[in-house]
């Protein structure tokens, strides 16, 4: 009587153990869907600020076709990419179209000073810094999820969850750390 | 300081508050065996009282703080078309921190200075002076908003209205019985185990109970603040940021106009610690301290 008592609390204590360790699982995995999922809504939004930033340069530098060009394009692919290694390259792209375009406004005072110019700088920066953001928060997220999936005892029930390993999101380092050159 | 990534400095804060709150709790145990042994068991009927006396009132302000703190501080709750650039920068560390959009409001003060309360990140308020937001350019402000964030996240009004608590409990308990002893002319209850030094000791532990109770307090409130710089800097990784912001804070000499010592807790610099006030009391650390330790991070990226 009284050992079937212990056998039983120990197999209800087992299955609580396993419960925990199976939905911390499905949590991190879920946390990291949801990280992906908000720099997709960051980098939409960046998207969607470009038609704007860039119609009000053209206001004043007619004459820089190419870089409009580089934005435009950079943005056709930013709106079509879906995996984490696509995305992150039109990602990348983009912020150097980006620093390109206003680089170019650097050239041109009347634009600099123009009321909705600044507006739409400041809307661009803390745009940048959100898409940054969800970016750190997305590798934070993979590096919990990653860590559980290795270690003891989460690893034992990582197949069993059907939970793997994610990928960074890593924007190519080289490009991004260049400020870029601009000859006029 | 030893501890410089921001990881390793999160962690020691997190280990040295559970460490002061066992050593509340040791200090509410020795308060209580105190209490029983100078005046025997009849008389441990205070100590609910006590210490529901004290929940009650903290409780109340815990659980509403959001609204509380409004009304004790002055500040008025803003919407996003009021200030953009202040709601994109705490858009930005909701999204760095995973935190939900907390209210923010502002405070008619020139003294740069910022403070966050709510009893969970649902019901988080921020708030900043108009000197704050006229004193700190983009990466400032950023630091000051990850600092504010960071205690919401950290759950620091929680953490201090325990505090609060057992620091209140205690030294309710020790005020009643210093009265009793007073008016009441010492021992009632005659049947206690009278070994006289015991009671030397009983009577030494409640005079000076109180007392570590409130350094227990300011100390567990010193780590909370260190904890909130270094998760600051996991939501920015940009510890330039916050150190530069606490040096324009240092740099200015006035302080903001506060109807009560009570919320003094809250800012993100301490309208009280002066130099007057002892480190010991501090509910702060040395804002040349926090500099110090972020510079250190600083060297590390």
């Amino acid at each position: 009587m009284k050992t079937t008592l212990i056998i039983g609390g120990i197999a209800v204590l087992l299955i609580i153990f396993f419960v925990a360790q199976y939905n911390r699982l499905i949590r991190l995995n879920v946390a990291v869907d949801e990280a992906f999922a908000q720099i997709e809504v960051q980098l939409k939004r960046r998207a969607d600020l470009i038609p704007n930033l860039v119609e009000t340069v053209k206001g004043y530098a007619k004459h820089e076709q190419s870089t409009f060009d580089a934005v435009i394009t950079a943005r056709a692919k930013a709106t079509t990419a879906t995996s984490v290694a696509d995305v992150s390259a039109a990602d990348g792209m983009m912020t150097q179209a980006l620093r390109g375009l206003l680089a170019v406004a650097e050239a041109y005072p009347d634009l600099k000073a123009s009321a909705n110019f600044m507006s739409l700088q400041e809307e661009l920066s803390t745009t940048e810094n959100k898409v940054a953001f969800s970016r750190q928060f997305y590798n934070d997220n993979v590096r919990l999820l990653n860590t559980a999936v290795k270690t003891i005892p989460t690893n034992f029930f990582a197949g069993f969850a059907k939970v793997d390993e994610r990928e960074f999101y890593e924007v190519d380092e080289a490009t991004n750390r260049n400020a870029p050159n601009v000859s006029f | 300081m030893a501890t410089v990534s921001f990881r390793a400095a999160q962690s020691s804060n997190k280990r040295k508050t559970f460490l002061l709150l066992g050593a509340m709790g040791a200090l509410t145990w020795l308060v209580l065996l105190s209490i029983f042994s100078y005046l025997g068991t009849s008389s441990a009927a205070i100590v609910p009282f006590a210490v529901g006396l004290t929940l009650i009132s903290v409780w109340a302000s815990y659980y509403g703080s959001d609204k509380l703190v409004l009304t004790m501080t002055g500040a008025k709750q803003i919407q996003e078309s009021d200030n953009p650039k202040l709601f994109g920068l705490i858009q930005e560390i909701t999204i760095a921190s995973g935190l939900p959009m907390p209210k923010v409001a502002i405070v008619e003060d020139s003294a740069p200075n910022a403070f966050a309360t709510g009893r969970n990140p649902e019901h988080a308020l921020i708030a900043f002076t108009t000197g704050i937001l006229d004193a700190m350019d983009r990466d400032q402000l950023q630091g000051v908003i990850a600092h504010e964030m960071a205690h919401v996240g950290n759950r620091d009004t929680l953490v201090s209205a325990v505090a609060a608590t057992t620091a209140g409990a205690i030294a309710l308990i020790s005020d009643m019985l210093m009265r009793m002893m007073w008016f009441g002319g010492g021992r009632r209850d005659r049947d206690s185990n009278g070994n006289p030094i015991m009671l030397v000791v009983s009577l030494i532990v409640l005079i000076l109970a109180p007392i570590a109770a409130v350094m227990l307090k300011s100390a567990i409130s010193r780590k909370r603040e260190s904890l909130a710089d270094a998760t600051a800097v996991a939501f920015t990784r940009n510890p330039a940021g916050l150190r530069s912001a606490l040096e324009v804070l240092a740099a200015d000499s006035t302080v903001v106009h506060q109807k009560s010592t009570a919320v003094a807790h809250i800012w993100i610099e301490s309208p009280l610690d002066g130099s007057s006030v002892s480190k010991m009391f501090a509910s702060h650390p040395p804002i040349q301290e926090r500099i110090a330790t972020l510079r250190a991070m600083e060297s590390l990226n």
